[in-house]
């Protein structure tokens, strides 16, 4: 394989996992903390990217400002539906799932009454090409990998340092132990959900930014959650990195050298060996 | 899950005469209003209902062994593949074609049973939502055989006689009856005990003696032929099939069936069945918003009316009785 | 309750009054089918619009007048969900429930074959579109295609690439894995075969794709000079724009297929630049600058291609009433199939397909290969679709 080949591959490789990871993070979280497989994970991105075109296009924001602060809007606004149907349906799981089911369909199809159906993209802050070495790369998805980055530093850093961080690390250990301990898991749960629709909406206007944006456009970062976690373990935050990294690669590899279809039925077939074999994912633990 | 045991305890109680007269009256009622409005769309929309009172109630034993499957619709495409294809391309009679399309998902679920249903919780949901993609695309892109994603067209009636709406709606309505009687008859008997005793708590099941993975296996395998079944049905009924209308939106909406009718029964698929499929036609006029009730109804559901639809009934009927007890 | 039953007597001698008042014209019920929930709900709210904008042309204007009667045209529309069922259902419905004797749409191979399915045997007319080859056969009699299709148009196209580029060689293809692409690319690669071209690269996607990279790598590794984006979606088609002048792919792009214009510089920015794309009308045409105010005085965001299509067939629909001076079904189907040379938004339009298809109710007219300059869509030449 010539060099030529193998950089653009690469590349393409870290942009889809940056991305990745950011939404199935989030999804992971909730599943492993809150025992809620969140089927609604995706349309929590899609609002943001909503909320940034908004912030871009109606109010002229700078990015920089627009960005961060269409992510933490629509964390703001998730609390509504934890509120009001997560928090009726804790410790259910397929009672939680189904009415995350609902969610999904009511965000998507609002969308859709909302924003009109049609495939938009973002104003671009970043249309230009940067050539490094006889090769170009694209500053739209080179801004996105750095804010992907800084991002999930950012997450390992509150989770790993504060004391939040620790409340969280112990639910999702052990709830009764946790709250023997005096750790009040509601709130909790308020964080864990927020941090995830945060970190998904980050993720869904960021995918806006170098793919597009329509109300419908959830489905497929929530499938790729899905695929993530499997991999990595749900539940497992070191998993879903892992995950990512895996999809990212394998899918811009096997894209590349053996074709879309074949790289689908291959990232399927991974899925059900794993769930066949070692359900709890590469690194999730299996359930006592 | 509370409401789940109530109410399977309830419906197990003993079928009572006033039970009896109410499925005389809805059989009488079921077999006759078509003599009297022969519209062909209303026998159009009962027929669906009828159908899907199959895959829904295949389901339903499905869920009653404690999986939720997000992969049914695979069950269903592959039932209605086999009949497509025996019929048209190697004009079988549509007879055997039939049992054909019973047997192929059925032996398909006994091969992928085994392995998936060792599975519990979301792990389960998983692999069938994923299983469920993977049969999609075989058929998408299994050219040759399936015709692609343009499907198989002109898939003939079973029968000359069958042509008919009318007459397809009294043949739904056997099948039906038939199918959904197996369901029941499965319910009513040993197994059906079993069941319950495997959902409610598969250790102690396991130290009575059943072979838990076997017997879920087995209700698993007539589950995925019964929808089988009704694919076939639904294939000769709609003329076509294609791999869009297998894909996860289907299984999801036999699932939403059970929840809407309610999963403590048999009942409530066959309710939420006819509900599902008569609805959109009632919201035709909000077309747009359609789906966004759809999603609304089901969150209301399940955050107050876990027992669905038929809880629902029981609810108002109790009300009715017995303003009063309205704190009971 | 007598005042309750004096209040529904006053409203409905109201409702007969304004009925009988307004009621020299009678009510003409047409059908349309289209997708409008889930994936694919685009393509029906396009239809819906560019329908709706036609009967409200043809309304204004006094409505359908045949057979020495003025009617008012209402439109009713169903769901098709995208699938055979919802098609057949729809179908049924407006057959059986709403008495129509016309459809328009739907749209996509799976829901128009549900359709007509029902409409044949009941002899309703349908204008549709629809790619499978089992929209047309002999005995589709009651159903039209008002959609030009790829073996009409790409040959044509690739004759007008030969000439303008003549030592470009090497062509790539990328469609979607689903009834669009799986019938479109074989005729694609057949129509630059016959033009002299190498179809170097031919790929199908599943839908959800959307980093095209990996397939546009190995495309360019190919040596592929041209980029043909057959059938796809707006969307998916601005992404490959994108992504390929992205990874430095200094080719032609052209899509024979869509168009989706508008949507693809929405979606590829700067990108766009030089793209080219067989298009349905000469925006500067009067007739289309009149389509053009009368979408955006209703609606936003960019015009799709498809409302255009179904504006057209709904106009062509009116020219038949008014050519059969009826609203006989029998009559103003034959009318349809006599209406060619009249003028369209399209310009003048014939029916062809006897041979191919043994019926001849296949729309044919002149289209237009467009390019993006300066972010704005100018026409770069006209073009006979070939037989």
């Amino acid at each position: 394989m010539s060099v030529s080949l193998l950089v653009p591959i690469l590349f393409t490789g870290v942009s889809l996992s940056a991305i990745y990871i950011l939404v199935a993070l989030g999804f992971t979280l909730v599943f492993g903390i809150m025992r809620v497989v969140n089927f609604a994970h995706g349309e929590f991105a899609m609002m943001g990217g909503f909320a940034l075109l908004f912030l871009l296009d109606r109010l002229a924001w700078p990015y920089w400002l627009a960005l961060p602060l269409a992510a933490l809007m629509v964390g703001v606004a998730s609390l509504l539906p934890e509120r009001f149907v997560f928090r009726r349906l804790y410790g259910q799981e397929l009672p939680s799932m189904i009415a995350a089911l609902g969610l999904s369909v009511v965000l998507a199809e609002g969308g859709i009454i909302l924003f009109e159906v049609h495939e938009r993209s973002l104003p671009s802050a970043f249309s230009g090409l940067i050539h490094i070495g006889g090769f170009t790369f694209p500053e739209d998805r080179l801004v996105v990998v750095a804010i992907a980055l800084a991002a999930l530093a950012a997450f390992w850093l509150f989770v790993r340092f504060t004391r939040i961080g620790l409340a969280l690390r112990t639910v999702a250990q052990d709830r009764e132990i946790a709250e023997a301990q005096g750790i009040d898991t509601r709130a909790t749960y308020r964080v864990t959900f927020f941090l995830a629709t945060t970190l998904a909406a980050l993720g869904g206007a960021l995918f806006a930014q170098i793919y597009a944006l329509s109300p419908l456009m959830g489905q497929v970062p929530l499938m790729k959650a899905f695929i993530i976690v499997i991999i990595g373990g749900l539940g497992s935050v070191p998993g879903a990195a892992l995950g990512g990294v895996l999809l990212g690669m394998s899918e811009s590899f096997l894209n590349t050298f053996y074709g879309a279809s074949v790289a689908q039925f291959a990232s399927f077939g991974a899925i059900i060996l794993l769930l066949v074999l070692r359900p709890w994912g590469l690194l999730g633990r299996p359930e006592g | 899950m509370m409401t789940t045991r109530v109410l399977a305890m309830s419906a197990s109680a003993g079928v009572s005469r006033a039970r009896w007269a109410w499925l005389a009256a809805g059989a009488v009622a079921l077999l006759v209003w078509p003599l009297f409005v022969n519209e062909p769309f209303f026998l159009h929309i009962a027929t669906l209902a009828l159908l899907y009172t199959i895959g829904a109630a295949s389901l339903h034993l499905v869920l009653r062994i404690g999986h939720l499957s997000l992969g049914h619709a695979a069950f269903l495409g592959l039932g209605g593949y086999t009949s497509a294809l025996l019929t048209t391309a190697l004009s079988w009679p549509f007879a055997a074609a039939f049992i054909a399309s019973g047997l192929v998902p059925a032996v398909v679920a006994l091969i992928v049973g085994p392995i998936v249903l060792r599975l519990r919780g979301v792990y389960f949901v998983l692999i069938t939502f994923t299983f469920g993609e993977v049969v999609r695309l075989v058929f998408t892109e299994w050219q040759s055989l399936t015709g692609g994603a343009d499907g198989i067209f002109r898939i003939p009636p079973p029968h000359a006689l069958l042509a008919s709406k009318r007459a397809y709606y009294y043949f739904a309505l056997a099948m039906a009856v038939a199918c959904v009687g197996v369901v029941a008859r499965i319910l009513a008997s040993q197994t059906g005990r079993f069941i319950d005793a495997i959902r409610e708590g598969e250790r102690l099941a396991q130290s009575s003696g059943v072979p838990i993975l076997r017997f879920k296996v087995m209700v698993f395998a007539i589950a995925c032929g019964l929808v089988g079944l009704q694919g076939s049905l639904l294939a000769h009924f709609i003329t076509f099939v294609a791999p869009g209308a297998y894909a996860f939106n289907e299984s999801l909406n036999l699932l939403v069936m059970n929840v809407i009718g309610g999963m403590g029964s048999l009942t409530g698929p066959l309710v939420g069945a006819v509900f599902l499929t008569a609805l959109p036609e009632f919201l035709r006029g909000w077309v747009e918003l359609q789906r966004f009730l759809y999603g609304v109804v089901l969150i209301i559901v399940m955050l107050f009316v876990p027992g669905g639809l038929v809880e629902l009934g029981r609810r108002t009927i109790a009300l009715v009785r017995e303003p009063e007890g309205r704190d009971a | 309750m007598r005042r309750t039953s004096r209040i529904v007597w006053i409203a409905v001698a109201l409702v007969v009054l304004l009925g009988t008042s307004t009621g020299w014209s009678e009510e003409l019920k047409v059908g349309a089918i289209g997708t409008l929930s889930g994936g694919g709900t685009e393509w029906g709210l396009a239809l819906q619009r560019g329908m709706t904008i036609a009967v409200d042309e043809i309304n204004a204007a006094g409505g359908v007048k045949a057979g020495g009667k003025s009617y008012t045209l209402k439109m009713v529309m169903y769901d098709d969900q995208y699938t055979a069922q919802g098609g057949t259902t729809a179908a049924t419905r407006l057959v059986n429930v709403d008495g129509v004797k016309y459809i328009i749409g739907p749209v996509g191979s799976p829901p128009v074959l549900g359709t007509i399915a029902v409409t044949n045997p009941a002899k309703v007319v349908v204008l549709a579109n629809g790619y499978s080859p089992k929209i047309m056969t002999p005995e589709s009699k009651y159903n039209f295609r008002v959609q030009i299709p790829t073996d009409y148009f790409a040959p044509a196209v690739a004759r007008w690439l030969r000439q303008a580029y003549p030592q470009m060689k090497k062509v790539g293809i990328i469609s979607p894995n689903d009834a669009v692409g799986q019938t479109l690319a074989p005729l694609h690669v057949q129509a630059y075969h016959a033009s002299k071209f190498d179809v170097v690269f031919d790929e199908k996607y599943d839908r959800g794709l959307k980093d095209f990279s990996p397939l546009i790598t190995r495309m360019m590794a190919r040596g592929a000079e041209l980029l043909e984006l057959d059938g796809n979606a707006p969307g998916e088609a601005g992404l490959m724009v994108k992504q390929s002048r992205q990874l430095g792919f200094k080719g032609v792009i052209i899509q024979t297929g869509g168009p989706g214009l508008e949507e693809i510089i929405r979606v590829a920015g700067p990108f766009a630049e030089g793209f080219l794309s067989y298009d349905l009308f000469d925006p500067t045409d009067p007739t289309v600058q009149g389509y053009v105010k009368g979408y955006r005085a209703k609606y936003d965001g960019p015009i799709p291609g498809i409302s255009v299509m179904y504006y057209n067939a709904t106009r062509i629909l009116h020219e038949a009433f008014k050519k059969a001076d009826s609203v006989d079904v029998e009559k103003v189907r034959a009318a349809l199939e006599k209406l060619d040379g009249t003028s369209t938004i399209f310009g003048p339009v014939r029916w062809t397909g006897q041979e191919r298809y043994g019926i001849r109710h296949q729309l044919l007219h002149d289209f237009f290969i467009s390019e993006i300059k300066d972010g704005k869509v100018r026409i770069k030449a006209r073009v006979a679709a070939g037989e």
